[in-house]
């Protein structure tokens, strides 16, 4: 109970950037675009009204020239932009070849900055003739890839076709016949898992600048980021695991002398004489019950269960992130992928299962408090301050060698007690310990939700 | 008794002035509380004392119709609410204040204004902000239109927001007086006047009378008939009885799903770790965590209670029909979020596994000794939105 912590209170921070309203308000993401701010539109157009401000009803004189006239103006905009041909320079369009048969297109000819974070490199035997026995790495495209960079304009795909083709002037070097996006869209959903779900999500966040690469290597070749560090964990779980079995004994011992917990009075009171009770013992007296996520899960499964959707899919990176292809660094978050018609909110068993893989992630950074014009200068100065404060727990009984002090000299109590001012649990709670996102997709509209595995155990209030 | 006193809300109190009384009254976590410790004791040195904890025995008649035990006595509402914030009063909407409240209707009298006069005021000058804005746009589109029709530019219109808006002089909302509260005055109209009778009670839910009654010993049950105190083991019965409709039914017989037991191990794993738990029906959850206590803090944490059956089977055998006990679709899941985060809350969803009876053997229902095979654990619900986790 320690009111110097901060305080949650409804009120807006202003000194406290984003983190409220990026959980609260749904953002512009949920509202289509405005047509009418697309460029390579004509230029001379009317100003419209702020967007999200709409009227909603006739006005009572009946049909208004100005709504009518603003209404047409968006709409037309949305054809014109709709209407336009979407053109690509021949010199900057990659070509890639897609082979149903291997659920990859293969990149022939790779333009532009795609490729340092899409594709990967396989070694396929020789296609030539005179030497087929030898190995060639080439750059291969998985389904998904393949149809962002079709859908976006930025590939053109070709599909290798039996037919002997007239030779044609520009395309010589090119085998097969092009596909249209409709075709890709048409053959490559369904091939290598990629559901029409996992594709909106995949494109969603690539368009948003994310890396996203599988979680589950589909070959051996596909390069995945090194298994996150368990052997630590291990050692930690090892030490921890002693000191479970000690202080199990101990408490056995406890318990012969003291007989057994009395189911009917959990808490002793009596006996004149005692440790010192305060509110924090008291409390933590009163933590008998079993709880948290190491408690074991006795739940019994049917045998002809079917497999669970709730498999991490796609590994995401944030546009920020140094990303290097061949060797991926671990993941900024794990995303399942599921459709929001067709599967109910994961079971308890099912998170275990996803929280069971995921890494344990460190304590969130304590946010600095800074004031607005400390903000300007930092930016101005462009050097992020970031401290991250080490965890300290809150001491939360006195040693015995303090308290000899204190016994001592009553007055080096003052002195000694210059406590740190105590992390935040706050931030810590809110994020949990192992968090997986899942993107429910509804007929191509994305929610994305933050499961988070909590730590309330480790953060008593009292 | 008189927590909402007129001196507690006059205007012009500083807000650090209310927290300190805050902290003065809301002092102790729990209705027991701790000595303070005795500087320089011998035993001191070990960790010890001879010093007992504090015990308030309140007293309070167990009502199975409401499924409630009532607190009837001022003394120990106050004990209750003020250590730990367990109860509500049946008149109030948390607080049992309704004596408070009327009294200070009484003593204002037209002098000054209640804190209900004052809300009243409030929402009849929000009503008529949302007239004049509606107004002020219904304007500035005729205006608009105007210019339309004559082919120019219209001038921009003045809409009042929220920050800008002031009530007008002329507003038929009474202007607060000054409150002169002269004694002589008070004491006339409370001779004249018939005295107030205290009709509230506070009323406990049974999770917090079992918490009470069994982890702290500090509150006495009584029989609603024979006004008897109740052992430990009926009022253990009887708490789980009154989810039992009719009574005596064998289907009820060994049942590890009485939501009694679910609601009591979530309630219990959230107060053992210092949270004050409160009802979350508001807010389509079930409980609410506040980190001090309501008057402090905003709650932080609205939490849903996930019963988890070890055994199918006990579900399909089950008189109970625990809410959310089925897996839930996504809809029902954004549902509770968006209401939440719109109120600053984080979702907790907490599981509470209940024990196979092919696992544990149902004699332990008898005592509180089954509530040691119920686990909770919980899992921690945000809006992903990756537009604004770019960096």
């Amino acid at each position: 109970m320690d009111d110097t912590l901060e305080m949650p209170t409804a009120a807006p921070k202003p000194d406290v950037p984003q983190e409220n309203e990026e959980e609260n308000s749904s953002g512009d993401e949920d509202q289509g675009p405005d047509w009418t701010k697309i460029p390579g539109l004509p230029a001379a157009r009317p100003v419209i009204p702020k967007r999200g401000e709409k009227d909603f009803e006739p006005t009572a004189q009946g049909g208004s020239g100005l709504q009518k006239h603003v209404l047409d103006r968006s709409r037309s905009a949305m054809l014109d932009a709709l209407k336009g041909t979407r053109t690509i320079a021949h010199k900057s369009v990659s070509h890639g070849i897609w082979y149903p048969g291997l659920a990859r297109a293969h990149v022939t000819v790779a333009r532009g900055i795609h490729f340092s974070t899409m594709g990967h490199s396989v070694a396929r035997p020789s296609t030539s003739s005179e030497d087929a026995r030898k190995v060639q790495k080439r750059l291969e495209l998985l389904p998904e890839e393949a149809l962002y960079l079709v859908e976006r304009g930025a590939m053109f795909c070709w599909k290798p076709t039996d037919l002997s083709l007239r030779p044609s002037a520009h395309l010589d070097d090119m085998e097969g016949v092009p596909m249209s996006a409709q075709q890709a869209y048409a053959e490559m959903i369904g091939s290598c898992d990629l559901t029409s779900e996992k594709y909106q999500v995949y494109a969603y966040l690539r368009r948003l600048g994310y890396v996203v690469t599988r979680a589950k290597p589909p070959t051996s070749d596909y390069p995945i980021p090194p298994p996150h560090p368990t052997t630590a964990r291990t050692q930690v779980s090892i030490l921890g695991r002693l000191y479970n079995a000690m202080s199990c004994l101990l408490a056995r011992m406890a318990r012969v002398f003291t007989g057994s917990l009395d189911w009917w009075q959990p808490i002793r009171r009596n006996g004149w004489l005692h440790h010192h009770i305060n509110n924090t013992s008291l409390f933590k007296s009163l933590r008998f019950l079993p709880s948290g996520h190491s408690a074991p899960l006795h739940i019994q499964h049917t045998p002809e269960i079917p497999p669970s959707p709730y498999q991490v899919f796609y590994h995401l990176y944030k546009p920020s992130t140094p990303f290097k292809k061949t060797a991926p660094p671990p993941p900024d978050f794990s995303v399942v992928v599921v459709n929001a018609r067709a599967s109910p909110m994961p079971t308890i068993s099912e998170l275990t299962a996803l929280f069971g893989e995921l890494p344990v992630l460190p304590p969130p950074v304590p946010r600095k408090r800074v004031s607005f014009a400390q903000q300007k200068v930092a930016a101005a100065s462009s050097k992020a301050p970031t401290n991250p404060l080490s965890k300290t727990l809150p001491a939360s009984e006195l040693s015995l060698g303090r308290r000899v002090i204190t016994w001592v000299w009553p007055w080096a109590a003052t002195k000694a007690e210059t406590p740190a001012r105590p992390p935040n649990p706050f931030p810590s709670l809110k994020m949990g310990n192992k968090t997986v996102v899942i993107a429910a997709v509804d007929a191509g509209t994305i929610s994305f939700f933050r499961f988070g595995q909590g730590v309330f155990t480790e953060w008593p209030m009292v | 008794m008189s927590l909402i006193g007129p001196s507690s809300r006059k205007g012009g109190q500083k807000s650090g002035a209310r927290r300190n009384e805050n902290n003065r009254i809301y002092a102790h976590p729990l209705p027991l509380v701790c000595p303070a410790p005795a500087p320089g004791h011998i035993l001191g040195l070990f960790g010890l004392s001879t010093a007992r904890l504090e015990n308030p025995h309140c007293e309070g008649v167990f009502d199975p119709a409401t499924r409630s035990v009532w607190i009837t006595n001022e003394k120990d509402s106050t004990i209750l609410w003020r250590r730990g914030f367990f109860g509500k009063g049946d008149l109030s909407r948390s607080e049992p204040s309704w004596l408070a409240r009327q009294v200070n209707t009484r003593k204002a009298a037209g002098k000054y204004m209640t804190s209900e006069e004052v809300r009243e005021k409030r929402r009849a000058e929000r009503r008529q902000f949302k007239l004049d804005r509606a107004a002020a746009i219904a304007r500035a589109a005729a205006e608009a239109e105007a210019a339309f029709a004559e082919g120019r530019e219209a001038a921009p219109a003045l809409i009042p927001s929220g920050a800008t808006w002031k009530p007008s002089a002329t507003s038929d909302a009474p202007s607060l007086p000054e409150p002169p509260a002269e004694e002589e005055d008070d004491a006339e109209l409370d001779e004249e006047e018939e005295p107030l009778e205290n009709v509230e009670h506070l009323q406990l839910t049974l999770q917090e009378t079992w918490f009470l009654v069994w982890n702290l010993d500090c509150l006495t049950v009584l029989d609603s008939q024979t006004h008897e105190p109740l052992t430990l083991q009926q009022i253990w019965r009887a708490v789980q009885d009154v989810h039992c409709i009719p009574r005596d039914l064998p289907v009820y017989v060994d049942r590890f799903d009485n939501p009694f037991l679910v609601n009591y191990a979530a309630y219990h794993y959230y107060r053992a770790l210092g949270w004050i738990v409160k009802g979350g029906i508001k807010f389509c959850v079930d409980y609410l965590l506040y980190k001090r206590g309501p008057v402090f803090h905003h709650a932080e944490f609205a939490v849903v209670v996930i019963p988890v059956y070890e055994d199918p089977a006990d579900q399909e055998s089950s008189p109970f029909n625990l809410p959310n006990a089925n897996t839930f679709s996504w809809t029902w899941l954004s549902t509770v979020n968006r209401v939440n985060s719109q109120v600053q809350k984080t979702l907790i969803l907490t599981y509470v596994t209940i024990p196979a009876r092919s696992r544990i053997s149902p004699e332990l229902l008898s005592s509180p000794a089954c509530l040691a095979h119920y686990t909770v654990r919980d899992v921690v619900l945000r809006r992903f939105i990756p537009a604004r986790m770019r960096d």
